[in-house]
């Protein structure tokens, strides 16, 4: 549990660390978009080099960014057998007597699997370089604009971030149970299905318990601090743009507008 | 039969930026059918020494002999489960670990984990809510329908229900009424006396410390500080002193009065013995 690094912030002093997350979030946005662009292997080369450097300009291992990849692997070997039986397009690449596996198949599964890296290692490189309140905050000075048709911005940024606050809390508390049980002679690892189904029992009943209970108090609290959702209210924390912010998101406009030239005009 | 900490070192998340190392070079060996107090500031590593006692948490470094098991660091340790039904660990808020419809079935959790069949996990689970205090009544009930001083109750049942050797417990009383926490020590210290179990607590409360406790281990940023006698550790009084915990009462009470004339000796540890020195002392003196 500990090693769950997806989606983890890693709080290192870096260029990538500083930037404004409104910038960042756009940013990787506009990352994303290029990745689906169907640029071809050449495109794919160019976006790799920009996402690894932005990986380490970001102070992040590799390691880090591979482990965070790991449970994408299993997604991939499904996507892989899938493909295989589907696609029979290309030319027949190997072939088991009357089962044969075609170009085509091999091509798209790399395609995906190449893609679906890169965007891991993208998002990666937003969420382990901003603090999780930061990127609400982000996420919810974007979506001011859609306010006038009825989005609220306020309350999806603040559901966001309970969320958020709360993932470590219950993973925390998650172990803290599976110790206690496991003093108690629980073994998640082996024995047979129904006392693994008692288990994972012991461990949710109680993981529900306490997720039900810290909602309640975090209401109370809440209401009794005056908190009422559609208030206007000020922030301590100001973002503020500054001169790496507009060169982030000029980088990233050019990759998109070279990537898209490279897709459809080349 | 022994429980021995040989050079045990432990570090949280090792190899990334949250590495942190919670143990350094531990030695220590507790006391067998002794009550031993665990004490030390917050973060000083009396969590995390706690939870190698059962094998929750395995050295970084060293090695460890708890009863017939031996754990080395980097090695694969095997028979983890035996460990545990010998050595009964009860974390700090253990309500938390209730989850069964019924007390009863909570109770029989452990023991049948551990190789009971129903009858046997029944007998010890109606044994073990005897002894902390609850009547058969509260059986068939819903362990998260009680109170919090209950459950607690209900939960240290749990790991009593097991009947390990070693009972161990990470601030058991915390949280609990002054009456409550006082009925709890003395389970465990009845525990020790008359079934001969080792018990260790980490503790908070200096009067449980001199009340129930025989030995006192001081815990200091990850290392240990000191491993006394009970009797021996207030004599002195300068490391609680440095952690701004007040000794118990009849320790003050003693230090107070000398510190204004009185001669009264530093090994007198219940307000009996106190109160005839200090009639003594006067009566010499008018």
């Amino acid at each position: 549990m500990g090693n769950f690094v997806l989606g983890k912030y890693l709080p290192y002093d870096s260029v990538i660390h500083k930037m404004d997350p409104r910038a960042k979030i756009l940013a990787m946005l506009m990352v994303l978009v290029s990745i689906f662009l169907p640029a071809g292997y050449l495109g794919y080369a160019v976006l790799a080099l920009v996402i690894v450097s932005t990986v380490l300009l970001a102070k992040l291992s590799l390691k880090f960014v591979w482990k965070s990849m790991k449970p994408m692997l299993f997604m991939l070997a499904f996507l892989m057998v899938i493909n295989i039986f589907a696609v029979k397009t290309g030319y027949v690449l190997i072939a088991f007597g009357s089962f044969e596996i075609y170009s085509d198949a091999v091509f798209n599964t790399l395609y995906i699997a190449v893609r679906l890296m890169l965007m891991i290692m993208v998002t990666t490189c937003l969420t382990a370089t901003t603090k999780p309140l930061d990127l609400t905050l982000g996420i919810e000075d974007l979506l001011k604009p859609f306010k006038k048709i009825g989005v609220p911005a306020h309350e999806i940024a603040m559901m966001i971030s309970i969320a958020l606050r709360f993932i470590p809390t219950l993973i925390e508390e998650t172990e803290r149970i599976m110790k206690a049980q496991a003093s108690r002679g629980v073994d998640l690892q082996e024995g047979k299905l129904n006392e693994k189904i008692m288990a994972v029992l012991s461990l949710i009943v109680p993981l529900f318990v306490s997720a039900f209970q810290r909602a309640e108090d975090l209401a109370n609290a809440m209401e009794a601090r005056g908190y009422a959702p559609g208030q206007k209210r000020t922030r301590y924390k100001q973002l503020k743009f500054c001169f790496r912010d507009f060169v982030l998101l000029a980088g990233s406009l050019l990759l998109v507008v070279v990537i898209a030239l490279m897709a459809f005009v080349l | 039969m022994s429980i021995e900490f040989n050079k045990v070192g432990y570090i949280y998340s090792e190899k990334t930026p949250f590495e942190y190392a919670a143990l350094h070079d531990v030695d220590l060996k507790f006391s067998e059918g002794k009550v031993t107090a665990i004490i030390g500031a917050t973060g000083s590593g009396k969590s995390t020494l706690v939870q190698h006692l059962n094998a929750l948490l395995l050295p970084s470094s060293g090695k460890l002999n708890i009863l017939n098991f031996e754990i080395v660091a980097k090695q694969k340790a095997t028979n983890l489960k035996a460990l545990r039904s010998h050595v009964g660990l009860v974390f700090q808020f253990p309500e938390y670990q209730l989850f069964e419809e019924t007390i009863l079935k909570d109770l029989c959790f452990g023991p049948k984990n551990f190789g009971a069949t129903e009858e046997e996990a029944q007998e010890k689970a109606i044994r073990a809510l005897k002894l902390v205090g609850l009547d058969q009544s509260y059986l068939e009930k819903s362990p998260l329908d009680l109170s919090g001083g209950q459950k607690r109750r209900v939960a240290i049942a749990g790991i009593l229900a097991m009947d390990p050797d070693v009972l161990v417990l990470d601030e058991p009383t915390a949280g609990l009424d002054p009456q409550g926490a006082i009925a709890m020590m003395s389970l465990f210290k009845e525990l020790n006396q008359k079934f001969g179990k080792t018990v260790l607590v980490v503790t908070h409360d200096m009067e449980h410390v001199l009340n129930y406790c025989d030995e006192v281990v001081v815990m200091k940023k990850g290392e240990v500080y000191s491993h006394t006698t009970v009797h021996e550790f207030f004599k002195d009084t300068t490391y609680l002193d440095e952690l701004h915990i007040l000794p118990p009462s009849v320790v003050r009470f003693r230090q107070m009065l000398n510190e204004r004339g009185f001669h009264l000796p530093n090994d007198c540890y219940d307000m009996k013995t106190l109160c005839a020195l200090i009639a003594k002392e006067v009566k010499n003196h008018g």
